[in-house]
């Protein structure tokens, strides 16, 4: 009976630690797959029914804006955290875009009308850096730095803004804009220039969101 | 003899069990259609893939590429500095170097948007007149043009394509 009961409490044993390791790996197994999910949710172009405009399928739509700290051109860290209970349009932009440089005077006047509602504008630009030549970092900086004065941008500009663009849904079309409400969730987005209105539009809706 | 029974069926159970679980727990993390399919590119090399040149001597080549319908890349020469311009290289290692390259005037467009700004683009086919000097031998060159494409409400980020050409210089 002691044989018996050793035996038992043994198999039990081997049983309960076989089924720790596959439930872990299973864990681990569903982590990574959710990981690998989030990387390839791309921005989609879908075609809309005969009449209407055709439509991005944006993955983030409804869900937190992803948080994110990047410098601006100063290397001052800016976060996302730092904008809790505001109203946001998040603006990826390019120096080499011309799409980019039509829509920027329409967001600093639909900045400048909505700031005293909680809005603001923060642009983030997707040039690229190169961190390994500190010259030629200096000049792609330099190149940012003459974009936002040409267009004499007032809000918050940040740079780097590659090393955001998996969870952002790949950008791969500039200009690219997510609208966030107060509570930090994004309720549109606009990937391409779209028209001043629509911007103001979603900004409102934006502004509306409980 | 009968708990010698009940153990062996407990094992068998357990056995049972543990395959269910480990068979579960080693499915694909993902099947191909739960991924993004990769966009093709916005402009294709398209030929020629072997060419026969004199050894050291300069020869002029016509590489043709092919930019996708609905979008245009900017020209060599853009109207603004800050747009990237259209260029083609060849890699020093190659055994083959390119002297000088003659680029297509592109075409004035301009945006639905901003009718008051032009930009000087290439739309459909295109063929740049590379220069190159090759040693004896034959040569796999992987000429590369760095463009940057738009369509008319948005732009795509700066890409190198390669253009494989096989060069036999005797």
């Amino acid at each position: 009976m002691k044989r018996n009961t050793l035996v038992i409490t043994a198999v039990l044993f081997i049983l309960a630690a076989f089924a720790w390791a596959a439930w872990a790996n299973w864990e681990l197994r569903k982590q990574a797959r959710e990981r690998l999910l989030a990387a390839s949710a791309r921005n989609v172009l879908v075609v809309a029914p005969a009449g209407s405009a055709a439509q991005y399928i944006v993955p983030l739509q409804g869900k937190p804006a992803p948080a994110f700290a990047l410098e601006d051109l100063t290397g001052k860290k800016i976060s996302l955290a730092d904008y809790k209970g505001k109203v946001l349009l998040i603006n990826f932009w390019a120096t080499w875009c011309a799409p980019c440089k039509i829509e920027t005077p329409w967001l600093i006047e639909l900045r400048n009308r909505y700031a005293a509602q909680g809005f603001e504008v923060l642009g983030i630009s997707a040039d690229d850096l190169d961190r390994d030549d500190p010259a030629k970092l200096s000049d792609d900086k330099q190149q940012i730095a003459r974009f936002v004065q040409q267009t004499l941008i007032p809000y918050p500009v940040m740079i780097d803004g590659d090393s955001i663009s998996q969870p952002y849904g790949g950008l791969d079309e500039l200009p690219a804009s997510f609208f966030v409400d107060r509570n930090g969730t994004v309720v549109a987005a606009q990937l391409g220039i779209t028209s001043k209105d629509e911007i103001e539009a979603n900004i409102k809706k934006a502004l509306g969101a409980k | 003899m009968i708990a010698g029974k009940t153990e062996m069926r407990l094992a068998a159970v357990a056995a049972l069990a543990l395959a269910s679980v480990f068979a579960h727990s080693q499915s694909p993390l993902l099947d191909e259609s739960q991924l993004s399919a990769p966009k093709p590119a916005a402009v294709a090399y398209l030929y020629p893939q072997q060419v026969t040149v004199p050894a050291n001597q300069p020869t002029t080549l016509a590489l043709h590429f092919r930019v996708a319908p609905g979008l245009h890349i900017n020209s060599h020469m853009p109207s603004e500095a800050e747009l990237i311009p259209a260029t083609l290289t060849i890699p020093e290692s190659s055994g083959v170097r390119i002297e000088s390259a003659i680029y297509p005037h592109g075409i004035d467009i301009t945006l639905p948007l901003d009718l008051k700004t032009r930009i000087n683009v290439y739309t459909g086919d295109f063929v740049i007149q590379a220069r190159i000097v090759a040693a004896a031998g034959n040569h796999l060159v992987e000429a590369r043009l760095r463009y940057q494409a738009c369509d008319n409400n948005a732009c795509m980020p700066p890409k190198t394509i390669t253009a494989p050409i096989e060069v036999i210089a005797r």
